[in-house]
């Protein structure tokens, strides 16, 4: 709307002399006001733009062509590294790799997260406190954590293996890490570790909206532990169960730091996941191409996961 | 400053334009940055830092060092690359200088220094360090190669009175320290970094008379050779004679401290032992430059060509007299060449500083070099998928050692995945 401050004649006559506000001159006050938010907003779009969406289009194209050590300017190849993914039997492996991981760390951080925000949601002594520790290993960094279960799992100095010999249950120290299946426990284990505590705040947050009186009528009526957690616990947290599987997931696929610091990918390519693969191909081998191809196809992969969330987070679950 | 849409808008220009400043990063209040990996390792740190001062003292020139892991060195060179962030001079590997090569920021030193000059001033056995496809594309620093060591005091506790020459004889000492020195790693061999496990793997390889990639780029690693050393290594895991989760790290700090017996490593080897034992000099007593074993009586030992070069990037010609120059230049000076590369444990590249009496009178590199027998080049970091290589003999070695593969399973994936890299490489 435009601000007029001075008088107009009706009728289409030429108007008298106009005083009009620089505002109105650049489409009124809410077009102002819409500038004045699009400035706000400019930092985020910007970082955005800098930081997200000109790398992803970037490795988009990248994955069209071959960008190596051999080729310092990219060279455009068609589908040739989509080709050489699908006829490498190791990078294929990766995302079994994935499979795996992702299976096991959302499967288990679902599990115990529910089971300790269970136990968190009885009344007892020191509650508070413990529902407060339970955080910590939420609050470290997570590369910190991972050097601390690198210490746990360590084949000469480790304290599981120190814990093993002691009790007599191994007659000398293992090597947790360089056994594939080892290896893959110890990165699942440190990430259900990390999860558990942000699991269990969820978890907690459905319990305490729980109708206690339903509860304990059910109890009246006789039910058992178990009917009340089939047939009024699980269902109550039914919405938060999918919020926390579909995030368990995305995080899950996109996991990197502690899988890297603490075996790399090895042994061989046991915990080579699709985040590890792609550093590889990019940062050991610098073949920048194929690393966007195989980071293509990974954000493939995380996408149905994304779509289902933001759907159900539009929704209002 | 009253912010308003002019001065909005002349803070954003001034934000793009100080991103698009010029390529190679020059540290701030410096005239030469100079990127090190020695210069990130605590044992080495200050003999970086005296050269740094003593230029500054004799030149005026300010040089800023950067650290840098060594195993992170070439990853980080390649990203400031891409990043237009190199900085002017570098501490680089021999064996990375292939793909260093590649960029297109590298000088050649020939022309910028003069070739005949430095041909005049460098030992012509150290020359070829700098060198890739003849271009002098990194002014050699330290020069040596990279073998066996051994523990002495460890091989006395063991009872082992004669240093292992043959195969066999290496692993029954390998034996004799497993059985007699408790909770040690008789063989620090690399296991577990694909930065450092086709080195070691390489001279048992040799050792077994087998190659990986022969001169002209060819694989051929599918020999009997090979699969014999194949064997042998997971002999070694399944009889913990050998560790995993070893790397070249690792393995000096259990040499040091006198819970690894024998391990491969470069004449860097006493330097670390002097600072990871605490013992400093005292710590020359215990280590022992030994002869790559062989199969057989006879056969001569073999170990792999080792340096360290300095590297130069710019994007413009640079003047002969520049800052960067000059700082080039001090590396092959007689000062920095009779102490820097015995402080960092190896040899002078100039001729003389190769004759200088404190070189001459060194018995540790005296042994040394009575213990090289025959180098070779590295095999696999000469080429430029060299990285791409290392990941799969270190993944192949590591199956073999786990069991997963039997040697003939491992070296056969070897050939076939190596040769399809060199065809990619074209």
């Amino acid at each position: 709307m435009t601000q007029v401050t001075g008088n107009a004649t009706a009728g289409g006559d030429k108007p008298s002399r106009l005083r009009v506000s620089s505002a109105a001159r650049w489409g009124g006050l809410k077009a102002g006001e819409r500038r004045v938010g699009l400035l706000f907003l400019a930092p985020a779009l910007i970082a955005f733009a800098t930081v997200i969406a000109w790398p992803f289009l970037r490795a988009l194209g990248y994955a069209f062509t071959r960008y190596d050590l051999q080729t310092p300017v990219p060279r455009f190849i068609g589908f040739d590294n989509f080709r050489m993914i699908l006829s490498t039997p190791e990078i294929l492996g990766s995302f079994v790799t994935t499979g795996i991981y992702v299976g096991l760390a959302t499967g288990f951080t679902v599990l115990l997260g529910f089971a300790w925000a269970m136990i968190l949601n009885q009344p007892f002594r020191g509650r508070g406190a413990i529902r407060a520790i339970s955080l910590i290993p939420w609050v470290l960094p997570s590369t910190v954590s991972a050097f601390v279960w690198g210490w746990i799992f360590n084949s000469r100095y480790g304290l599981l293996n120190a814990l093993f010999l002691e009790l007599g249950l191994i007659d000398h120290p293992t090597a947790w890490l360089s056994t594939p299946n080892g290896a893959m426990a110890a990165v699942v284990v440190t990430k259900v570790w990390l999860s558990i505590p942000l699991f269990m705040t969820f978890f907690l947050a459905g319990l305490q909206s729980l109708d206690r009186e339903q509860i304990e009528a059910a109890r009246v009526d006789g039910a058992g532990n178990w009917p009340v957690l089939r047939d009024h616990v699980l269902p109550h947290l039914r919405p938060v169960l999918l919020v926390v599987i579909v995030l368990g997931v995305i995080g899950n696929l996109q996991h990197f730091d502690t899988i890297y610091a603490l075996t790399g990918g090895g042994p061989v390519r046991a915990t080579a996941v699709l985040s590890i693969e792609v550093y590889r191909r990019a940062f050991d081998q610098w073949d920048t191409g194929l690393a966007s191809a195989i980071g293509l196809l990974w954000v493939a992969t995380i996408l149905p996961a994304a779509a289902y969330y933001l759907r159900h987070l539009l929704r209002g679950v | 400053m009253k912010i308003n849409r002019r001065n909005f808008v002349a803070l954003g220009a001034a934000g793009a334009a100080s991103l698009a400043m010029p390529s190679i990063g020059r540290a701030q209040g410096a005239n030469v940055s100079f990127m090190s990996f020695n210069f990130a390792e605590d044992p080495n740190r200050p003999f970086i830092q005296k050269v740094v001062e003593d230029f500054k003292g004799s030149s005026g020139i300010t040089v800023e060092p950067i650290g840098s892991a060594w195993g992170d060195m070439q990853r980080n060179i390649l990203l400031r690359q891409r990043s237009r962030t190199l900085p002017q001079t570098a501490q680089i590997q021999d064996r990375w200088l292939p793909a260093i090569a590649q960029m297109q920021e590298t000088v050649d030193l020939g022309a910028l220094l003069g070739r005949p000059a430095i041909e005049e001033a460098i030992d012509p056995g150290a020359l070829g360090l700098g060198l890739v496809a003849n271009k002098l594309v990194g002014l050699p620093l330290i020069s040596g190669s990279v073998g066996f060591v051994a523990n002495k005091e460890i091989m006395a506790k063991a009872g082992i009175a004669k240093v292992p020459e043959t195969i066999d004889e290496f692993r029954a000492a390998l034996l004799a320290v497993r059985d007699k020195v408790p909770n040690s790693v008789p063989f620090g061999m690399a296991t577990k970094n694909p930065s450092s496990i086709p080195l070691d793997l390489m001279l048992l390889v040799w050792a077994h008379g087998g190659r990986l990639v022969d001169d002209e780029g060819k694989v051929v690693a599918n020999s009997p050779a090979t699969r014999a050393a194949f064997e042998f290594i997971a002999g070694l895991m399944r009889d913990r004679l050998v560790a995993p989760e070893i790397d070249r790290p690792d393995a000096r700090r259990l040499f040091a401290q006198g819970t690894c017996a024998f391990y491969i490593d470069a004449p860097a080897a006493r330097t670390f032992a002097r600072s990871f034992s605490g013992r400093g000099e005292a710590a020359d007593a215990f280590v022992l430059p030994m002869k790559t074993p062989i199969l057989r009586a006879g056969d001569s030992p073999r170990s792999v060509e080792w340096g360290q070069v300095i590297s130069m990037f710019a994007t413009a010609p640079v003047a002969a007299d520049a800052p960067v120059v000059r700082w080039l230049r001090n590396f092959i000076s007689n000062g920095v060449q009779t102490t820097l590369p015995l402080q960092l444990g190896g040899l002078p590249t100039t001729k003389s500083g190769r004759a200088s009496p404190i070189v001459r009178n060194d018995n540790f590199l005296k042994d040394w070099a009575a213990a090289v027998g025959v180098t070779r080049k590295h095999e696999i970091g000469v080429w430029s998928n060299g990285p791409e290589l290392s990941t799969i003999l270190s993944e192949e070695m590591q199956a073999a050692l786990l069991g997963q593969k039997n040697a003939n399973a491992a070296v056969d994936a070897i050939q076939s995945r190596m040769e399809q890299s060199m065809a990619r490489r074209g």
